[in-house]
C-alpha cells in the first residue's frame, strides 16, 4: 500500500480527541511553583523604585522577581544574527525603563496562580512617563526620543537594491500608478498562550524546559546563553502545542525568565500567559506600509516597479531573527511571478513603543498584498480587466524564465493557477451577473491574487541544503520490527505525526501503524535552529526521513541478504516482510531480522552490520519539480452599504504545492489560512492609539472569526509533478499569504462603482461605509 | 481565603474538592480533579475551549466558580468514550480531520454534542451560527462542521457514512 497521497487518518486524533492530549499547561511537576508577570500600563516610562515588600509578605509567595533582581542572575539576550540590523542586548525584564504597555517589569512566583496574580497586584512601581513614539511618523523624527538610547535614532534597519533598468522602464512607460499600501498590526493568536514549565535540579544543575515552542533548540540555545549554563545541562521538551503560527519560534524574554525564576527558588516554576497578556505582549506583526510606483504601458505590459517600505518593529527586536530578515524575503519576492524590465525597493524598519515583531503565518506576505493590490489598482487606471493584466505579465515557468531579482521561475505554475482559479469560480458569468445586480443596487465584486512561494525554492536557493544546511532526521529499527523516526519538527497542529509516518511506512515497506514518529526532545531530536517553520516540513522534513529511512532499509537488507543467501539488490520489504522481488521465495520477516541483530548478534555472518539507527541529513538531493509553492485564490464578495458588511459569497483556491503527502491535512493547512488572511482584512486589529495605549486586550476588542464569518473553501489541486518522488512543497502559509490580497481586491472591486480607493487593508464595516462615501470620517 | 467544600458529579461519578469561593469551574476540574483535557483559552467566555456541559447544558467553565456547581451533573471531554470506543462524534470529528493542534478541541466537542443531543436538523448556515461560539485558529472551521454533520448521520444509524 502506498501511504503517500492517501487521506491517512491522524495518529494525533484519538488523543486530542478524548481529552487525553498533553499540552504544558497540563504538566503538574511535584513542589510545582506558579510564576505571573506584573506589565508595565504605560508604553514609555523611566522605571524609578519598584517596592516589592507587600508582595514578597503576600499569602503563598515564595519571591518576588524583578529586572533588577534577574538582571543580577542572568546574562542580558543577546540576538548573534543581525542581518545587518541594529539590535540591542537588553536584560530579560527591563531595568532603565518600560518600552510598551505590557512590558513585564517583575514576576511573582507563588503557590498558586491566583496568589501569584494578587501579589502583583501589591507591587509599587514608580514610573517617569517619557512621550511615546507609536508611529511610523514619530519614529522617523529626528526629535523623538529613543526607544533604545545606545541606537542613536529609532531606525534599526534600512537598506536598498535595484535590479534590471528601473529608470529606462519608467523613461519608457506611457504611464506610473502610485499608492501608499497600508497593513494593519494583526497578531498570530493561536488559541493556546504561551506557558512554560521549567524544572531546574539544583542537585544535578540541569535544567528541563517543557515548553510550547516550535523550536526546541532553538529555546534550548537561548535558555543556556541566558542562565549562563552548559548546552549539555539545558534539556528543552515540548509535547502537543496548541497552535503558534509563527509566534512560538521565538523565545519570549517570559519563557526565560521562568527558568531563571526556577532556579533561584530551587524548585518547579509554571507560567501560562492569560489571554490579556497574549494579546497586549505575546507577538504582534504586519504593520508594513509600502509607497509604490508602476511603470506601465498602455496596454497594462508592466514595465517597472518602484517600492519604498517601512515595517514597525515595536519595540524589542524578535529573538533570535531581527525582523529585518524578513524585509530581504519581501525583496526577493514582490515582483512575483510577472515580468519586469527594473525594479527597486528600500526599506526602513523602525523601532516604537508597541508589541514586539514576530513573524506570522508567511511574514514577508506584504510582497503579495502589495502586488496584487497595484494590479488591481493598474488594471482600474487603465481601464483594463484585471485578469487581463495579469495574463500579459505572467512568466510561463520556461527554463529562462527568472525573478527579476535573480531566482530561476523555470516550471512555476501561476498561469496555469490563475486560469483554474478563474474557471472555477465561474469569472466571466460573476462579471454578468455583477452587471445586472449593480443595476439593482447590489454590491457585488469579485477579487483574485496569484503568489508564489520558495518553498523549498529552486535549486539555486537550496544548494547544499540552503539558509540552513537541510535537516536530519534518525530512524531506527526496533527489536520487534517496528520503526522509530525522530524529527527535527516541532509540530504544533500540522500532522508531523501522520505525515512523516506515511513517508517512512511507504520507503521501508511497513504497515503505517509499524512507524512512530517522535519530536520535541533536545536530548534526542536532531538539531535544527528553526524545527517547525517556514513551510519547511513538507520538502526537508520529509527529505530527511525519506533519506534516513532509504539508509536503513539498506543495511537491513544487506543484512537479510546474508541470511536468506540472496542479492539485496533482489529483495524487498512489503508489508513488514522482506520477500525475494518477483518471485515467490523465502521470506524473512523484518521482525525476525530485528530479533536476531538485537538479541543473538553473535549468529550474524562476520561483518554484518549491528547498529539498526541510522541519522542521515537531507540536503536537497533528488527533490523534483520547481521548487515553488504557488497558485492563485478568487473569491467573490456581496457588501451590504446598510451595515457595511462583507460577505463572502465564494473563496475557490487554485494550489500547487507539488506531491501531496496527506490531501486532508494539506487542505486543512489551506483553509486555516485563508481562515486567517480573512480575518486580517475583515476583523483583526491591533491596535494602538497615538499614546501607544494598546486597545485591543480581548477577544471582544480583537475578533477572530468564527465559523459563520469564514465561508466553504473551495480547492483544486495543481499537482504537477504528482509521481516525483520528492516532489512535496511547502504549503503552510500560502493561504494567510495570499488570502489578504484576494479579500482586498474583491471589496475593492465591489466598491468601484463608488470611487472608493482602497489603499489599506483593514477593512472593518465603519471603514467599507467610508469608502463608500455612505458615511465620513 | 476560606474554602468550601464542592461536591458534584463528574462524567457520571461523585466527585469532591475543597476550594477557595473564587476559584473557577475550569481551574477546579484541570487543578483539583485532574481533568485536564478542559482547556483554557481565554478566561473571559469568548473562545469556548472551556466548554463543559453543566445540567446538560453547555457552559463556559472560566466563567462559572466551581461553588455554583456544587450539586450539578458536568460532563468534559473525558467522559465521552465508553470502554475505549470513540463516542460517534469523535469518530466523526476523527474522520473528517475536523481538528489540527487540538487546543479548541474539547470545546468544540462539548458544544457539538449539546447540540446534537438537543435534535433538530439544521442547515448550513444555522450549524455555523451554531458553532460560532467555539474559536478555532487552525482550520478554517469548514472540516469542523463537516464533523458535526457527520456525526449526525452516524447517530442516526446511517451505515457506511462517509
Amino acid at each position: 500500500m502506498r501511504f503517500v497521497g492517501a487521506k491517512v487518518e491522524r495518529v494525533e486524533d484519538r488523543r486530542i480527541l478524548t481529552g487525553r492530549g498533553h499540552y504544558v499547561d497540563d504538566l503538574k511537576l511535584p513542589h510545582m511553583l506558579h510564576a505571573a508577570f506584573l506589565r508595565s500600563p504605560l508604553a514609555h516610562a523611566v522605571i524609578g523604585a519598584v517596592d516589592a515588600s507587600a508582595a514578597r509578605k503576600a499569602p503563598g509567595v515564595v519571591a518576588v522577581l524583578t529586572g533588577r533582581d534577574l538582571a543580577e542572575m542572568t546574562a542580558p539576550v543577546e540576538i548573534t544574527m543581525a542581518f545587518g540590523a541594529k539590535v540591542p542586548k537588553f536584560p530579560l525584564l527591563p531595568t532603565d525603563k518600560v518600552r510598551f504597555v505590557g512590558d513585564p517589569v517583575a514576576m511573582v512566583v507563588a503557590e498558586s496562580r491566583y496568589q501569584a496574580e494578587d501579589a502583583c497586584e501589591l507591587i509599587e512601581v514608580d514610573y517617569d512617563p517619557l512621550p511615546a513614539v507609536a508611529t511610523y511618523e514619530a519614529a522617523l523624527d529626528p526629535a523623538a526620543p529613543l526607544v533604545f538610547d545606545e541606537h542613536g535614532d529609532n531606525v534599526v534597519f534600512s537598506s536598498e537594491s535595484s535590479f534590471g533598468d528601473p529608470d529606462g522602464a519608467f523613461a519608457r512607460a506611457d504611464r506610473v500608478v502610485s499608492a501608499t499600501l497600508r497593513q494593519h498590526r494583526v497578531a498570530n493568536v493561536p488559541m493556546e498562550t504561551r506557558g512554560g514549565v521549567a524544572d531546574y535540579d539544583p542537585g544535578s544543575g540541569e535544567l528541563t524546559y517543557h515548553a510550547a515552542t516550535q523550536g526546541p533548540h532553538g529555546l534550548r540555545m537561548q535558555l543556556a546563553a541566558v542562565m549562563q549554563m552548559p548546552l549539555e545541562r539545558v534539556r528543552v521538551l515540548a509535547r502537543d502545542i496548541g497552535g503558534a503560527f509563527g509566534l512560538k519560534g521565538f523565545p519570549s524574554r517570559e519563557e526565560l525568565a521562568v527558568a531563571a525564576a526556577s532556579r533561584a527558588v530551587g524548585a518547579p516554576v509554571k507560567w501560562i500567559e492569560d489571554r490579556n497578556e497574549h494579546l497586549l505582549a505575546s507577538g504582534q506583526a504586519r504593520e508594513e506600509t509600502v509607497e509604490v510606483e508602476v511603470a506601465v504601458r498602455s496596454d497594462g505590459t508592466l514595465l517597472g516597479i518602484k517600492a519604498h517600505m517601512l515595517m514597525d518593529q515595536g519595540a524589542y527586536p524578535p529573538v533570535p531573527f531581527p525582523s529585518a530578515m524578513y524585509t530581504a524575503l519581501m525583496q526577493m519576492l514582490l515582483p512575483g511571478p510577472y515580468r519586469l524590465e527594473g525594479y527597486t525597493f528600500d526599506v526602513r524598519v523602525v523601532c516604537t513603543n508597541k508589541c514586539c515583531y514576530v513573524a506570522y503565518r508567511g511574514p514577508w506576505e506584504m510582497e503579495t498584498w502589495v502586488r496584487e493590490r497595484i494590479l488591481d489598482i493598474v488594471a482600474a487606471e487603465l481601464g483594463l480587466d484585471p485578469a487581463e493584466v495579469r495574463r500579459r505579465n505572467l512568466v510561463d515557468g520556461e527554463p529562462e524564465d527568472r525573478l527579476i531579482t535573480g531566482l530561476s521561475l523555470a516550471g512555476v505554475s501561476s498561469r496555469q493557477s490563475l486560469e483554474r482559479a478563474l474557471e472555477r469560480i465561474g469569472y466571466q458569468d460573476f462579471r454578468n451577473e455583477q452587471a445586472e445586480g449593480r443595476k439593482e443596487g447590489r454590491c457585488l465584486g469579485i477579487g483574485f491574487a496569484t503568489f508564489i512561494e520558495a518553498s523549498p525554492g529552486p535549486p539555486e536557493m537550496r544548494m547544499g541544503g540552503g539558509m540552513f544546511g537541510g535537516e536530519q532526521a534518525k530512524v531506527k529499527l526496533e527489536a520487534d520490527g517496528h520503526l522509530v523516526v525522530v524529527t527535527a519538527q516541532s509540530p504544533h497542529g500540522q500532522g508531523h505525526e501522520t505525515t512523516l509516518a506515511q513517508v517512512a511506512a511507504d520507503e521501508m515497506g511497513v504497515p503505517f501503524e509499524h512507524v512512530r514518529v517522535i519530536h520535541g526532545d533536545t536530548n534526542i531530536t536532531p538539531f535544527s535552529l528553526i524545527g517547525t517553520g517556514g513551510s519547511r516540513a513538507s520538502t526537508w522534513a520529509s527529505g530527511a526521513v525519506l533519506v534516513s529511512t532509504r539508509k536503513l532499509k539498506e543495511r537491513i537488507l544487506g543484512i537479510a541478504a546474508e541470511l536468506l543467501e540472496i542479492s539485496a539488490a533482489d529483495l524487498e520489504i512489503t508489508d513488514g516482510v522482506i520477500v525475494p522481488k518477483g518471485v515467490p521465495g523465502r521470506s524473512l520477516p523484518l521482525a525476525q531480522v530485528a530479533q536476531q541483530v538485537y538479541m543473538a548478534p553473535g549468529s550474524l555472518p562476520p561483518g554484518s552490520e549491528r547498529v539498526l539507527e541510522v541519522h542521515e541529513t537531507f540536503t536537497g538531493e533528488g527533490i523534483t519539480g520547481s521548487g515553488w509553492s504557488g497558485g492563485t485564490h478568487a473569491c467573490t464578495v456581496e457588501v451590504d452599504l446598510g451595515t457595511g458588511q462583507v460577505r463572502i459569497l465564494r473563496y475557490v483556491v487554485a494550489e500547487d504545492c507539488g506531491r501531496v503527502i496527506n490531501p486532508a491535512i494539506v487542505e486543512g493547512q489551506i483553509r486555516g489560512g485563508v481562515a486567517q488572511g480573512i480575518g486580517e482584512v475583515l476583523y483583526e486589529h491591533s491596535a494602538y492609539d497615538e499614546e501607544g495605549q494598546f486597545l485591543a486586550g480581548t477577544f471582544m476588542d480583537y475578533l477572530v472569526p468564527t465559523a459563520a464569518e469564514i465561508p466553504v473553501i473551495e480547492i483544486e489541486h495543481l499537482e504537477t509533478d504528482p509521481e516525483g518522488e520528492l516532489g512535496f512543497r511547502g504549503v503552510g502559509e500560502a493561504g494567510a499569504v495570499v488570502a489578504p490580497a484576494t479579500v482586498t481586491n474583491a471589496v475593492a472591486d465591489a466598491l468601484a462603482p463608488y470611487g472608493a480607493r482602497v489603499w489599506e487593508q483593514y477593512l472593518p464595516p465603519y471603514r467599507v461605509l467610508e469608502l463608500a462615501g455612505v458615511i465620513t470620517s | 481565603m476560606t474554602t468550601e467544600i464542592i461536591t458534584l458529579t463528574v462524567n457520571g461519578r461523585e466527585r469532591q474538592g475543597l476550594a477557595e469561593p473564587r476559584r473557577t469551574l475550569v481551574d477546579f476540574l484541570r487543578e483539583d480533579l485532574q481533568l485536564t483535557g478542559t482547556h483554557v483559552g481565554c478566561e473571559h467566555g469568548v473562545c469556548g475551549a472551556c466548554t463543559v456541559l453543566v445540567d446538560g447544558a453547555p457552559v463556559r467553565s472560566c466563567l462559572m466558580l466551581a461553588v455554583q456547581a456544587g450539586g450539578a451533573d458536568v460532563r468534559t471531554i473525558e467522559g465521552l468514550e465508553e470502554n475505549g470506543e470513540l463516542h460517534p462524534l469523535q469518530e466523526a470529528f476523527r474522520r473528517s480531520f475536523s481538528f489540527q493542534c487540538g487546543f479548541c478541541t474539547p470545546g468544540f466537542v462539548m458544544s457539538a454534542l449539546a447540540l446534537i443531543e438537543e435534535g433538530g436538523d439544521l442547515d448550513e448556515e444555522q450549524l455555523r451560527h451554531e458553532l460560532s461560539g467555539n474559536l478555532c485558529r487552525c482550520t478554517g472551521y469548514q472540516s469542523i462542521v463537516d464533523g458535526v454533520r457527520l456525526a449526525a448521520q452516524l447517530l442516526a444509524g446511517k451505515e457506511g457514512a462517509q
